[in-house]
């Protein structure tokens, strides 16, 4: 009797584990790795949009693995040599499109930009997700304009505040001079050119750009420029420039930190997720209470060319079509339907469209005082250029030779080896 | 008579079947993640091999090897590999061998509670270690440079790992820390194991301390100092984390190794083969100067 009823159980069991099974049969797992893009580093953020995106589409089921940009490269090269790449991945361009998607490990999207999406995601955006064959291997969700930032309070105390316009968010390059000589007489570190790795090197790359109006690369993104006249002349003015020191043992969040804790009095690697960071102060606010106000970087013809940071999504081509089909519905869902305004607001950056499946995005931050005055540095961005060919490898050439630069060699020779190193990389 | 001697042999064959299936575990361990990369390395090493789903790899014989020769920073990352060796492996036997001659023959509590503080860094993650060196270095509001400025050493702030001059020296202090607690306990144990009548014997006949030191007990730990510095040399060798975590071998390469080296030219550059001809050329150094080390131990024995 026992026998038999344990029998039965077992018989139960099995039927209800294979019901389960039918039911499930036809549910897609899949995954998204996400570099830390804002909120979308965050767990408890991201879990809410992933519920929403579940709870309309019950079929797909989305797992998430955070990566830091210390070793998030490293993380995808690995999994993409030992064919396990994620099926989503969320950051820019530059690895999407001209790193991943070069080297043909990404799903081309362009079924997922229909002509609503053309007319309403802006052009430069466009122009960064598809590469010159047509290829789309980025679908963008949010952007922003990367800037720098100053100490108010230390300006003031100096008397350099004037030198700047605060309303416009802009100074001229001899306003620039001007303030660090300034406040270089009460602070032996006003500011410092990071070069100890490629974190945060679009601010030295708009830095140096930005002085003198020069270029990174040339119009169609072909080759590297960097070894330009006027390059060559920012780089020489920063070498000498009492106050600004080359620092090869930081990179752009340990300047960040610095230049919180009111050890710098400026910052070359900002935007508005550092402005609106609360850490260890308001937003706004260093760890002492001092102001921090945003700023363009200075420009000898006081009109800025601000570097962009865009942010989406792409596929990896990992063979599976019921995968790729569900990765785009999530796609579609996080950055092209009634849900994109709170992914967008999850980034704390501002949406690469004006409006999404018809709902408007264009007010999503009204009645917040610091993205509001933060739209005033977008009108300044610049070209998208970190699409040129070899990226990678110019990236690391870049504060290499910025290491160069701060131990005295001469930066003609220096700017030249890296434009050679960068263009034999984008030629290969 | 023949049937005892049948029972004993299939005895001694499921003995030895027994002990080679105790083995398969951790052959089939070895054979998957030590053999087969090394060969694999070897074989990618003679092509020119690079990321991309369509890149096909190109046989180029000896081109990665002959490459490497010419290539500066290989060649400095060597020198400063081979600097960290020369450097960091004597000192850590002699101060491990220091250490544990002083502590071998305190109160048992004593000796353990060294043992401990020497083993902590051992055991501390190499993140977290590095971090709080990091800290102490730190340009701006470091330890070193608060203590130094306010003893009159220096008058103004030293970059340590921003400045080429120091930074591979201040590599150096921190693999030595991580590295002495491992050859401090052993060499604890070892001594502990000298065979205590000929120390006595060697006593009673007048022999002092140096003597009986290195008489008696240098040739008894002779094998561990052997384990030692073998250990040592290959994790000299192999020093890798706190370049990365540090300096990403900068200032100007200065604190290249070529572990981070093979590192950088794999995952930044892409180019598998050329790494792993580095890697191979690593292999043998390591592989000639252990297999001197053992030479020159057995000599001693």
């Amino acid at each position: 009797m026992k026998k038999l009823l344990a029998l039965v159980l077992v018989l139960c069991m099995v039927f209800a584990l294979g019901m389960s099974a039918g039911v499930y049969a036809d549910d897609v797992s899949i995954t998204l790795w996400t570099y830390p893009i804002g909120g979308w580093g965050n767990s408890e953020i991201v879990d809410q949009l992933i519920a929403a995106f579940e709870a309309e589409n019950p079929g797909i089921k989305v797992s998430v693995e955070y990566l830091a940009y210390a070793d998030g490269d490293d993380k995808v090269n690995t999994a993409i040599e030992g064919k396990a790449a994620p099926d989503l991945i969320m950051e820019g361009p530059e690895r999407l499109v001209a790193n991943w998607g070069a080297k043909g490990y990404m799903v081309d999207l362009a079924d997922l930009w229909d002509d609503t999406d053309k007319a309403e995601i802006l052009p430069v955006v466009q122009a960064a997700c598809f590469n010159k064959e047509g290829a789309s291997y980025e679908y963008p969700l949010c952007m922003t304009a990367h800037c720098m930032a100053i100490n108010l309070n230390r300006f003031q105390a100096v008397g350099a505040d004037k030198l700047v316009d605060l309303d416009a968010h802009t100074w001229t390059t001899d306003q620039f001079i001007e303030a660090v000589g300034l406040l270089a007489a009460e602070n032996p570190n006003v500011a410092a050119v990071f070069c100890g790795g490629q974190g945060g090197d679009q601010g030295t790359r708009a830095l140096i750009n930005n002085l003198y109006s020069g270029t990174f690369t040339d119009a169609d993104h072909t080759k590297y420029t960097a070894d330009s006249e006027e390059n060559i002349k920012a780089l020489e003015l920063l070498a000498g420039l009492e106050g600004v020191n080359f620092d090869p043992a930081i990179v752009g969040g340990d300047e960040i930190n610095l230049f919180r804790q009111g050890i710098l009095d400026m910052a070359f690697c900002w935007n508005i997720g550092a402005q609106l960071n609360t850490d260890n102060n308001d937003a706004g606010l260093t760890n002492d209470g001092d102001q921090i106000v945003c700023m363009a970087f200075p420009s000898d013809d006081g009109v800025p060319e601000l570097c962009g940071g865009i942010w989406g999504f792409g596929i990896f081509d990992n063979g599976n079509a019921a995968k790729i089909e569900a990765a785009k519905t999530f796609i579609k869902f996080m950055a092209d339907s009634p849900a994109t305004a709170e992914a967008v607001k999850a980034s704390t950056y501002f949406a690469v469209r004006d409006s999404a499946d018809g709902f408007d995005l264009t007010k999503i931050y009204d009645g917040n005082d610091i993205m509001s005055e933060y739209t005033k540095l977008m009108p300044f961005l610049g070209d998208y250029y970190q699409v040129v060919p070899g990226w990678a490898e110019a990236r690391t050439a870049w504060w290499n030779m910025l290491q160069q630069v701060g131990s005295g060699a001469d930066v003609t020779t220096a700017v030249a080896e890296f434009c050679t190193t960068a263009n034999a990389a984008a030629a290969k | 008579m023949r049937k005892s001697s049948g029972l004993t042999q299939n005895l001694r064959r499921q003995e030895t079947i027994a002990g080679y299936l105790f083995l398969l575990p951790s052959l089939v361990f070895f054979l998957t993640f030590v053999v087969y990369p090394m060969f694999m390395c070897i074989y990618t090493s003679f092509f020119d091999s690079n990321m991309g789903k369509d890149a096909v790899d190109t046989f180029i014989g000896l081109g990665n090897y002959k490459e490497l020769f010419q290539d500066k920073v290989f060649l400095g990352a060597l020198r400063n590999t081979v600097l960290i060796v020369v450097v960091a492996v004597p000192t850590v036997c002699a101060f491990s061998l220091w250490v544990a001659s002083a502590i071998t023959d305190m109160k048992p509590w004593l000796t353990s509670a060294f043992r401990v503080i020497f083993y902590l860094p051992v055991v501390t993650g190499s993140v977290a270690v590095t971090v709080v060196w990091k800290w102490m270095y730190n340009n701006y509001y470091g330890i070193f440079n608060y203590l130094l400025k306010g003893m009159g050493v220096i008058d103004k702030n030293i970059n340590w790992l921003g400045d080429a001059r120091y930074a591979l020296w201040c590599i150096i202090i921190i693999l030595f820390t991580t590295s002495v607690g491992q050859p401090i306990v052993l060499y604890v144990s070892a001594l502990g194991n000298v065979d205590t009548s000929l120390v006595e014997a060697a006593e009673v006949d007048g022999a002092t301390q140096m003597q009986v030191f290195w008489k008696i007990k240098w040739a008894q730990i002779m094998p561990t100092t052997l384990y030692i510095l073998v250990i040592t040399t290959i994790n000299s060798f192999q020093c890798f984390a706190l370049i990365q975590l540090l300096t990403s071998g900068g200032p100007n390469h200065s604190t290249d190794t070529v572990m981070y080296y093979i590192y950088y030219t794999a995952f930044k550059l892409y180019r598998y083969g050329y790494g792993n001809a580095m890697g191979v050329v690593l292999m043998i150094i390591i592989a000639l100067l252990s297999a001197v080390q053992f030479k020159l131990g057995q000599a001693q024995d």
